[in-house]
């Protein structure tokens, strides 16, 4: 079930559903600051505005409601925003972006560029999750790997051992489904963190039920153990 | 060097000549000109189609007019001008040339073939 909202595309009423309406906001902006610099940058978005309306009046046919596939199926013979010369869309959050234009350009662009952060990596910690956070940020599925150049680092200059702490403390732990993706360097859409979610509950739900067997399998030996030693002197009574 | 790259080019290059030929021959809506484009490879999304066509406008060589549809909003036509006509000629001109310069140049390799 997903909540709908009703938009004016290219002067026509249409029924969006909620995530798609994002991410058509998302495909709109990234293609007007492509052309922001440009004399016609209006009229272009007004032309390519009234071509996806006049697209999803041929796809819906009359019925229904502007989903994901609606949308998808329309971006796909529009164009990406990268096929305009435009910066992928997906690889940003909007206030990310804000937040971002005051930094200087460079650093925007390569922020953009691989949407990635370093934050340490709650779920693969064996001290503070440093060396989790450092793999996942160059998408080293193994932490152990850098953990062993670590080790080695101290035993060979000891200057990781001063490090440690400090990265410890300075850099932030990946909290929410957003930090773990941009950590990963995934975009964070809708989508994406949907799925993270998912993990985790799927995660949760596998922790619950293996903390609920090792307390049966618990419980049971418990209830077991009283008559352990009786058990040959019954038999022999049999 | 990946050659995708230096086919992206070659084919920009010739776009606006292409463009405003197809324009030339009859008035065009902007999904008319993509089937065209489309089937010889020299554009592969809508959406870049666009800012082309506005920027041919703004420079006098194509203008448009509203033209009522069957099917959902009023649609632009565009048509060419008598400067986009003179702009045509020259880019045929130098295509000419350079057809017959390319051809020169990899003779040998399509002989040998």
């Amino acid at each position: 079930m997903n909540e709908i909202r009703n938009v004016n595309l290219g002067g026509y009423p249409f029924t969006i559903d909620i995530d798609a309406h994002e991410q058509i906001k998302r495909y709109l902006k990234a293609i007007e600051r492509r052309f922001a610099d440009s004399d016609g940058c209006d009229e272009i978005l007004d032309d390519i505005e009234a071509r996806m309306a006049e697209l999803f009046m041929e796809f819906l046919q009359g019925k229904g409601i502007i989903s994901m596939k609606e949308l998808d199926a329309v971006i796909k013979v529009m164009g990406r925003p990268e096929d305009f010369g435009a910066e992928p869309y997906d690889d940003e959050y909007e206030e990310e972006y804000q937040e971002s234009r005051s930094s200087s350009f460079k650093d925007r662009y390569r922020h953009i560029k691989t949407g990635k952060r370093f934050f340490r990596d709650p779920e693969e910690k064996v001290i503070g999750g440093v060396c989790g956070g450092i793999a996942a940020y160059f998408g080293i599925e193994n932490p152990m790997w850098i953990r062993l150049i670590f080790l080695a680092l101290i035993f060979f200059a000891g200057i990781p051992i001063l490090i440690y702490p400090i990265l410890w403390a300075i850099v932030p732990e990946a909290k929410t489904a957003g930090d773990k993706l941009k950590m990963r360097g995934e975009p964070a859409t809708v989508t994406n963190i949907a799925r993270t979610v998912e993990e985790e509950l799927n995660e949760l739900s596998d922790k619950i039920t293996e903390i609920s067997k090792d307390l049966g399998s618990k419980k049971k030996s418990l209830d077991r153990d009283p008559f352990r030693r009786e058990e040959p002197y019954r038999k022999g009574f049999l | 060097m990946k050659i995708e790259n230096t086919r992206a080019q070659m084919r920009k290059g010739v776009l606006e000549l292409c463009v405003l030929s197809i324009i030339s021959e009859k008035e065009a809506y902007p999904s008319d000109i993509i089937g065209k484009l489309k089937e010889s490879k020299l554009i592969v999304v809508e959406g870049t189609l666009y800012p082309l066509l506005n920027r041919l406008k703004n420079a006098n060589l194509l203008h448009y007019t509203w033209k009522e549809s069957n099917a959902g909003p009023p649609r632009k036509y565009y048509r060419i001008t008598d400067e986009g006509k003179q702009f045509l000629d020259g880019l045929l001109d130098t295509w000419n040339e350079l057809n017959h310069a390319v051809n020169q140049s990899t003779i040998k390799l399509t002989t040998n073939e």
